[in-house]
């Protein structure tokens, strides 16, 4: 099997409008012959789309005409190809850690839903086969703990003072 | 009705099962990766990823 080129392009998007970009975008690539083999949203680059093609990604293609589509992400350097991303910092976007595993014993977490949603907490205990963590609310006049999914939670703070 | 993504191959769908690996589906997914063209491409390869589709890139 020949060995394929492809480089990967970081697109600027309208902020939420990242998947139906990437749709519109697999849709023109079927149609046009688009030299698109992957489109990828992780979820941690909001209003960025990364590319993988096998041709040089041009905003000037009128099949490159998206709604919510910014342009490419151009670095300052002029060197050629040194807008393109490299595989291996690719990668990490493909396999996720868990959230999890960034949190620690002590850490203060805000919660973001849930009917404590906005409240300030300290992680108590963390437990990682169910993805959960407990908490005490930071505010609350008498500390009970809670007990929440890891993806409710956004770190504020890593490590405990 | 909310998408949902096998939690075996990752594939969205909205049914209940699979299409593909007949496997069950979650509503709990995150990141969303197309494969358009998975024998050429390295992402799929990476993931190892061999019909063409929409996928998540994390499912719980």
């Amino acid at each position: 099997m020949e060995d394929t080129q492809n480089s990967i392009y970081a697109l600027k998007t309208s902020a939420g409008q990242e998947r139906n970009v990437a749709r519109m975008l697999a849709k023109k690539a079927k149609e046009s012959g688009l030299g698109l083999r992957a489109v990828i949203v992780p979820e941690s680059l909001k209003g960025y789309v990364l590319v993988e093609s096998s041709t040089k990604i041009d905003m000037r293609n009128p099949h490159m005409r998206i709604p919510h589509l910014r342009g490419v992400v151009e670095s300052k350097d002029k060197k050629e190809g040194s807008n393109i991303v490299s595989f291996e910092e690719l990668k990490k976007f493909l396999k996720p850690e868990p959230i999890i595993s960034s949190i620690n014993k002590g850490s203060i977490v805000e919660l973001i839903s849930g009917p404590f949603k906005s409240e300030r907490a300290k992680v108590i205990r963390i437990d990682e086969s169910r993805e959960e963590v407990v908490l005490e609310l930071i505010e609350a006049a008498v500390p009970i703990p809670v007990t929440v999914k890891a993806d409710q939670i956004r770190i504020i703070q890593k490590e405990a003072d | 009705m909310s998408q949902k993504a096998c939690v075996s191959c990752k594939r969205i769908s909205f049914k209940e099962r699979c299409s593909v690996c007949h496997n069950p589906t979650s509503d709990n997914w995150s990141g969303f990766l197309i494969i358009i063209d998975p024998e050429n491409s390295d992402v799929s390869k990476e993931l190892g990823i061999e019909l063409p589709g929409e996928f998540a890139l994390r499912v719980r």
